[in-house]
């Protein structure tokens, strides 16, 4: 053990059983973060240093200012040079042995080596030959020495402790690359005993989570890095991107639109059943009384899907099956108030206002979720039941409506539970990663079904399998919930004005300080086995970021809307000959076709063109285009003085 | 009492039959003088001033050597005190402007007569024993003063020793020493031997002289004279300004120096001044600042901090 310091304790600075201070040369190797190592009267205490000082002996000020003649200048000329003092306080992470409890003895210091950052992190408890639970994260790299730390998977993706929240402001904090590398770590790492994992991130900013199955070109360093972890730097491989489309309704609303890349990228397209079930997503909470979510459940449980029979609207029966289906009822019911019985305000229980706020509601939604929700009833969803063991499934709502991104969260989520409840979504833990959680989960604000949805994740996903990966700016802005249930907490580059929030007051001022300058690539961390925040280097991933993937792979621009299918086919099958694609849906109505295409993009058959062709109607209509059919447009004078349109 | 480093030793007086004290440990101040004139001897012409021009620091390795002492009256066997004292002295080497430990010594003593020597025997078990001086009937505050010297002649021994250990191993290099130069030949003949001396009780002029001497403007030095107090070895020495006294005390930031009495030292009083000059940066930290030279003051804090 090569002393590097040593103990020093003095009345109003003693060594307490958490707490310690020692003196090093200034010239030592050593700063905030480093951990250490103490041996004296039979017992090794590790610690992390905290703090730092350093001070001369000089008395006042104006001595330095008299002995060098007012001149700062001549400070360098003194003959001889004061003495300083570089003394540390180092806050106690473990002590061997554990009991009796004692005040860290007055012996010499020393860099911890790997072998102690493993005691001292009490990783040894997980990190063994067999049946090791450990999930590398980072390297602790102090003095020339560099040594892996490992989380533990228990505490990580439960059953002990679940949830990992990451701090830092945007652009320096290197959130997504952290996540982006952890799930890269778990994949490779996650113990075959433990189960399957698969993961789900919602990419909410551009192009950030779009490309993480191309690999990035890493320098030098990082490849160090990745063999220090011993980890392979490869990009992720089994990745599908589901974004929906845009309005238009045949272009993907992502930014990973190259063709290159159209392999394991599909349409995320919701209909009506879909949408109905999470209704309370997308309505404001004042909406759904006690009226409005009877309305709702009559719908969804007697209309929706079925084949409702309402003889006083009309002989027909109603089959609801999409937003179009749903406004046509509407209609029905509107008339049947209007006209067939004159001066009644009520049907079957439900009273006109109650219809038109849920009509105007739920028109809304297939309005400002164009793309993601289709009037024509075709669904395209995640492989629920069907979640592949390390596979990660992106789902790409940066280009959407907010309002469409809850919906999408909401669901999502929901069904994860949902299946994971049941043990049939494929996997046994699947990780969701959620960023601006200061948006979806803040402190203040109403209370969305979003942020319960969060809230209900953070709190209960882990006996589940179910686990947030969440990460925001400001985690005090955070609802306190949903960031406490994390058991591992990470911290990139802070906000000074954010680390002056009493929820950062167990932080040293130097660490503070550290955390305000901290590097692209360093990170502090928290995790229920280190009883003090680590901080640690990790490597950039080895899949591109969304910069660099934009780049690489620019977004392919907007086609008109029959090269937009002649393209989607083509990727179905590449030998599909373009011109037989426009004649088939020559002066077709374009709802017609985009309900053939999906249905095509969802069976995925062998002979692509032909059951494309078998979806399409089979004899064209030579009359006038009838007006395209969709959501009525609200009226004006709609009598909801509450209506947002 | 609890807190002295002598309390073991009380407790095995007290099993001797003796009676414990804790008198105030006056000798800890340091060497006392007393006020007097001893009229110096001027060989520079008259007494008069001399600019000294800029601080230039020595190019050569400095060291710098000074003592401690800790002196406890811990109690009497019968009538006669007995002191005990810790004596330290070391010299610490400047190389590249930091100074670092050279040599050091460290003496445990106890002073008292040889018949409560004799009696205290083994009690006095890791401390050497020292007898007093004188055969007179046993008084105790003269005896505890004669202690007291006892310990600052044994502190001048220890000094003089680590002095020659240093030389032993460094002949050339300037050596500078808190206090005079004339207690040891050795001291007084050698040319690298630089006496600093902060006290002035005893005083080298009188009357008109005096005031000159006493007002001697900062970056000045006085005439070289030769002082009468020399104990052992005749030595050459000037006053030197170090800070201004004007608005303060006479002698405030006023030093004596002193070196070997060689045909050379009136030549070298103008470029030595430069080179202590340039000594009073940086300032210690000390209330004496402004005569202490800051590598005497290192060493001190060096002694002090090897505990009690």
């Amino acid at each position: 053990m090569s002393t590097l310091g040593r103990v020093v304790a003095t009345e109003l600075k003693p060594s307490t059983p958490h707490q310690f201070h020692f003196w090093t040369a200034p010239e030592a190797s050593l700063g905030i973060g480093t951990i250490v190592r103490v041996e004296g009267e039979g017992r090794t205490v590790f610690g992390v240093v905290m703090e730092g000082f350093a001070y001369a002996d000089l008395a006042r000020p104006l001595d330095a200012v008299i002995g060098a003649d007012g001149d700062p200048a001549n400070v360098a000329h003194e003959p001889t040079v004061r003495p300083e003092i570089r003394l540390w306080s180092a806050a106690v992470l473990r002590q061997l042995p554990e009991e009796p409890m004692q005040p860290v003895p007055f012996g010499p210091v020393a860099l911890a080596s790997d072998a102690d950052v493993r005691i001292a992190l009490r990783m040894d408890a997980y990190v063994r030959e067999e049946g090791s639970t450990g999930i590398p994260v980072g390297v602790y790299a102090a003095g020339g020495l560099s040594a892996p730390v490992l989380l533990d998977a228990d505490f990580l993706l439960g059953p002990e402790a679940a949830h990992l929240n990451i701090t830092g402001v945007s652009g320096l904090a290197t959130k997504t690359s952290a996540v982006t590398f952890l799930i890269s770590s778990i994949f490779q790492t996650f113990p075959a005993g433990k189960g399957s994992v698969a993961a789900v991130c919602f990419n909410v900013k551009g192009p950030d989570l779009c490309f993480l199955d191309q690999p990035a070109v890493l320098g030098e360093h990082d490849l160090a890095l990745w063999r220090r972890l011993d980890l392979h730097p490869a990009p992720l491989t089994d990745v599908t991107l589901f974004a929906p489309y845009k309005a238009d309704g045949v272009n993907l609303n992502t930014l990973r639109s190259n063709s290159a890349l159209r392999a394991n990228v599909a349409p995320l397209v919701w209909g009506l059943r879909e949408v109905l079930d999470y209704a309370e997503v997308v309505l404001n909470r004042d909406d759904v009384d006690a009226k409005a979510d009877a309305l709702i459940d009559f719908l969804a449980e007697r209309v929706v899907g079925k084949r409702f029979e309402a003889p006083e609207l009309r002989q027909a029966p109603f089959e609801v099956m999409s937003f179009a289906d749903l406004s046509e009822f509407f209609e029905a019911i509107f008339d049947f108030l209007e006209a067939n019985s004159r001066g009644a305000e009520v049907w079957r229980t439900h009273h006109i206002a109650t219809i038109r706020k849920i009509r105007n509601r739920l028109g809304n939604i297939a309005t400002r979720s164009k793309g993601l929700v289709t009037d024509d009833g075709v669904a395209n969803d995640l492989p629920w039941g069907a979640f592949r063991d390390r596979s990660l499934t992106v789902v790409d709502v940066a280009g959407v409506d907010p309002l469409a991104q809850d919906l999408v969260f909401a669901r999502v989520i929901s069904k994860l539970r949902e299946h994971l409840e049941r043990r049939d979504l494929g996997v046994d833990h699947i990780i969701v990663f959620v960023d601006e959680l200061n948006k979806y989960a803040s402190s203040d604000g109403p209370d969305t079904y979003v942020k319960k949805m969060l809230l209900d994740l953070s709190e209960r996903g882990r006996y589940l399998g179910l686990v947030l990966f969440s990460a925001q700016q400001f985690r005090s802005q955070v609802l306190r919930r949903v960031t406490g249930n994390a058991g591992t907490t990470v911290y990139g580059r802070m906000d000074s004005d954010e680390l002056a929030m009493p929820g950062y007051a167990t932080l040293s001022p130097a660490v503070k300080a550290k955390l305000a300058a901290l590097p692209k690539g360093e990170l502090m961390l928290r995790h229920p086995h280190f009883t003090q925040p680590i901080f640690v280097r990790f490597p950039r991933p080895a899949s591109l970021s969304g910069r660099e993937g934009v780049e690489a792979f620019p977004p392919a621009a907007d086609l008109p809307f029959a090269e937009a299918v002649v393209e989607r086919l083509k990727a179905l099958d590449a030998g599909i000959a373009a011109d037989a694609v426009r004649t088939a849906i020559e002066g077709r109505p374009e709802d017609e076709v985009r309900r053939a295409l999906s249905a095509t993009a969802q069976r995925r058959p062998e002979e692509v063109l032909s059951f494309f062709r078998g979806c399409l109607r089979r004899t064209v209509v030579a009359a006038p285009l009838e007006p395209r059919r969709g959501i009525a447009p609200l009226a004006r004078d709609d009598t909801d003085p509450f209506a947002p349109y | 009492m609890t807190a002295s480093p002598f309390a073991t030793l009380r407790r095995r007086l007290a099993l001797v039959g003796g009676r414990a004290s804790d008198a105030p440990a006056e000798a800890a101040q340091g060497r006392r003088g007393d006020a007097s004139f001893r009229p110096a001897e001027l060989l520079e012409g008259d007494l008069v001033h001399h600019v000294v021009g800029t601080a230039v620091p020595f190019e050569e390795e400095v060291a710098f050597l000074d003592g401690t002492q800790h002196v406890e009256l811990i109690g009497y066997v019968g009538t006669v005190p007995v002191v005990a004292a810790i004596v330290r002295a070391a010299v610490r080497l400047r190389r590249d402007r930091r100074l670092s430990t050279a040599v050091f010594a460290s003496r445990r003593i106890v002073v008292a007569c040889a018949a409560v020597i004799a009696q205290l025997g083994p009690a006095l078990d890791g401390h050497e024993p020292i007898e007093a001086a004188g055969d007179e009937p046993p008084h105790p505050i003269r005896d505890w003063e004669a202690a007291n010297a006892t310990v600052d002649r044994v502190r001048g021994e220890l000094e003089i020793r680590v002095a020659r250990e240093f030389r032993a191993a460094r002949s050339d290099g300037w050596l500078l020493v808190d206090g005079s130069l004339s207690v040891s030949p050795d001291w007084a003949t050698d040319n690298r031997m630089i006496g600093i001396i902060k006290s002035h009780a005893s005083l080298p002029f009188e009357g008109a002289a005096l005031e000159r001497y006493l007002t001697l403007p900062q970056g000045c030095r006085t005439s070289v004279f030769a002082p009468q107090s020399s104990r052992v070895a005749p030595v050459h020495s000037w006053g030197l300004r170090l800070h201004d006294f004007v608005g303060r005390d006479l002698f405030h930031g006023l030093i004596r120096v002193e070196v070997a009495a060689t045909a050379g030292a009136l030549a070298r009083a103008t470029p030595l001044s430069r080179h202590l000059l340039a000594e009073r940066a940086p300032l210690s930290n000390d209330s004496r600042a402004d005569r202490l030279l800051y590598g005497v003051h290192d060493v001190e804090r060096y002694l002090r901090a090897q505990g009690r």
